[in-house]
């Protein structure tokens, strides 16, 4: 097993509205090893993406403030670091892709200049070799008749060709780490299908670890090396991804995993997790899945479960266990 | 031969792409539907799958008659729905209902969710006052809300929540045809199940007959009876669900298929990835349209445009390797 690159303890980041303190993460632990794929998967609004940019301090402040917790890279906690640390830190050593790859382009600008704008920026090369490198990297992404294309728009590529655009940016400084919120939700299938393709070969080109966060277990399930269960800003279940789907502990992982429906056979009905997702301004008290879930005891909304340890690489938050 | 309700033949839909201001000229069109040939049976689930932007969309909008079709046919429960006029044409609009994708943006923010369920009733003159609020309840009953929710505003409702409000609306007229455009794609999966779950019952219930349009392979294949996919405005391949997905025969089905990622980290499969984007439906390829993108196309693709034949089974299918 290799050692963990990124750690993350404890964190908390909360979000001090009008209406209350939204607790979008409440106490997330997490660890990324070199080289790995970890999945943080979880339904919308359960604080994945909030954990993401709070690892690259990236959080609007105010409303937004990471209140407590750890986020260890390289021996060193990024929490205390002032801003020109970061600065140094995002790009060069953590990257990020988002899932909206039009809203992430600048439309006024050339793509290729995009690109190496970012190199110039981090690596201090001068514009002539930047332009250069972003050429390179758009081929490595291969989009066709690269030295052509960077002179184009963002609005003259299709979305899947922009994603592209977006991971060739991201990984033009070489990162250790890339953060890719849902990177593949916007598009289609078939194209879907040939961006994770261009990761899954660069990460295997350069070793890097990536934190995968997308709601789709079909996603996670081929791309992750470990899988982090997400429920309103708490971890649920924590395991290997083989472990996991072949034994689902958490009542909401199993709901989950029972709701979608299959492509192989056809079930008459499908399971449902009755409900909807609680507010984080007034979490449930106790296990915050409590209200919704089928096997829920006395003790559930009394206590809150700890994350423990119940099988070799899978954890599990439930009284159950 | 089943009780067919919606009988489809070579729908056309082309949008003119303009230019200028004042002085408009036509420039070229959209072949956003090229050709649509489909039915549905009483009672029956059609799917429509396809990747964004291949029309599908469309289909059901000009079957509603929401858009004028440029040429071709639309045949409901007997009636050429493109010659009927005033009187005769809203009575057909009864009939047929649809229910959006989007729970935002599909409720009017300013109306109460009674409402909003009840409009049709009153466009339609068939209720008013009490009586209308008494359908009203009934059918908030029916899609699983509770009454105090009449009162209240769609900013107060979740996702799914309001996607039931939709189908209470879709409900309120007795349709005999709901056509659902991507009716779960914006919920979450827990969601999701709710909201597929309701409309089967609810199917079983009133008799309703459903074209459902997805993007999403799986939910496709949990609803449908049958299934028609979709390629830059044209179908590809129609059969019968289950020998749909287990034998497709047109190449782009096989790679949309093996595209999906699998909730299964142990699934071994031979993964099939095309190449480049879908082309633009102002300027379709010669011949067979996805022959551009082909894995197995052959030099005669992109001469000859495939027909579309049954193949066996009621199996219908548009591809020279097949067929001939």
């Amino acid at each position: 097993m290799s050692e963990p690159i990124l750690e993350v303890q404890n964190l908390r980041t909360y979000f001090f509205t009008e209406e209350g303190v939204v607790r979008a993460v409440d106490g997330v632990s997490l660890d990324l090893r070199r080289g790995e794929t970890l999945g943080l998967v979880g339904e919308s609004g359960c604080g994945k993406s909030v954990t993401s940019l709070s690892i690259m301090r990236l959080i609007p402040d105010p409303p937004g403030k990471i209140v407590g917790g750890k986020i260890i890279y390289k021996g060193e906690n990024l929490l205390e670091k002032d801003e020109e640390y970061m600065r140094h830190i995002r790009g060069n050593e953590i990257a990020m892709i988002f899932q909206d790859p039009m809203t992430s382009l600048n439309p006024v600008f050339r793509v290729g200049d995009q690109i190496a704008e970012a190199i110039q920026l981090h690596q201090g090369v001068g514009r002539k070799e930047a332009l250069r490198r972003a050429v390179e990297m758009m081929k490595l992404v291969r989009i066709p008749l690269a030295e052509q294309r960077a002179r184009e728009y963002p609005h003259q590529f299709s979305g899947g060709m922009r994603q592209r655009i977006m991971i060739a940016m991201a990984l033009s400084c070489n990162p250790e780490i890339l953060i890719a919120d849902e990177p593949s939700t916007a598009l289609d299938v078939t194209i879907q299908a040939q961006i994770l393709e261009i990761m899954k070969t660069l990460q295997r080109e350069r070793g890097m670890s990536i934190l995968l966060i997308t709601h789709d277990l079909g996603v996670i399930a081929e791309m992750s090396d470990r899988v982090a269960v997400m429920y309103a800003g708490v971890i649920v279940e924590y395991a290997d991804v083989k472990s996991l789907f072949k034994q689902p502990l958490h009542p909401y992982t199993r709901g989950l995993l029972t709701s979608i429906p299959s492509l192989a056979t056809r079930s008459k009905r499908l399971n449902v997790i009755e409900g909807t997702v609680p507010s984080l301004i007034d979490p449930p008290p106790g296990c915050r899945f409590h209200p919704r879930c089928p096997r829920a005891m006395p003790i559930c909304s009394r206590e809150k479960p700890e994350l423990k340890e119940v099988g070799e690489n899978h954890s599990v938050a439930c009284f159950l266990y | 031969m089943a009780d067919r309700l919606l009988d489809v033949r070579g729908l056309v839909k082309h949008f003119p792409i303009k230019e200028g201001i004042i002085f408009q000229r036509r420039k070229g069109v959209i072949r956003a539907v090229d050709g649509v040939d489909l039915f549905i049976n009483r009672g029956e689930t059609l799917g429509l799958v396809g990747e964004s932007g291949c029309g599908k969309t469309t289909v059901g909008r000009v079957i509603l008659r929401l858009e004028e079709p440029t040429s071709g046919e639309v045949i409901f429960d007997g009636k050429n729905v493109y010659a009927l006029q005033g009187e005769e044409l809203r009575q057909l609009r009864r009939d047929m209902q649809i229910i959006f994708q989007d729970p935002y943006s599909s409720l009017n923010p300013r109306m109460m969710v009674g409402d909003i369920i009840g409009e049709p009733l009153e466009v339609h003159r068939i209720a008013t006052g009490v009586e209308k609020q008494e359908r009203v309840f009934e059918l908030i009953e029916k899609v699983g809300l509770s009454p105090e929710h009449y009162f209240r505003y769609p900013h107060e409702f979740s996702g799914g929540q309001r996607q039931r409000i939709g189908v209470a609306r879709a409900l309120a007229l007795n349709p005999k045809l709901i056509i659902c455009d991507e009716p779960v794609s914006a919920l979450d999966v827990s969601v999701q199940s709710q909201i597929l779950n309701l409309m089967k019952d609810l199917q079983k219930e009133f008799n309703l007959t459903y074209l459902f349009i997805s993007h999403d392979l799986s939910v496709i294949r949990h609803i449908s009876d049958r299934v028609a996919v979709m390629y830059l405005g044209k179908i590809v391949e129609l059969a019968e669900v289950d020998e749909l997905f287990e034998h497709p025969l047109h190449p782009y089905t096989e790679a949309l298929l093996s595209a999906i990622p699998i909730p299964d980290p142990e699934a071994k499969r031979e993964k099939i990835i095309l190449r480049g984007d879908v082309p633009s439906p102002a300027n379709p390829p010669s011949g067979c349209r996805f022959h551009t993108r082909c894995h197995k196309a052959m030099p005669i693709c992109s001469k000859v445009e495939p027909e579309f034949v049954d193949v066996g089974n009621e199996h219908y299918v548009a591809c020279l390797l097949v067929g001939s």
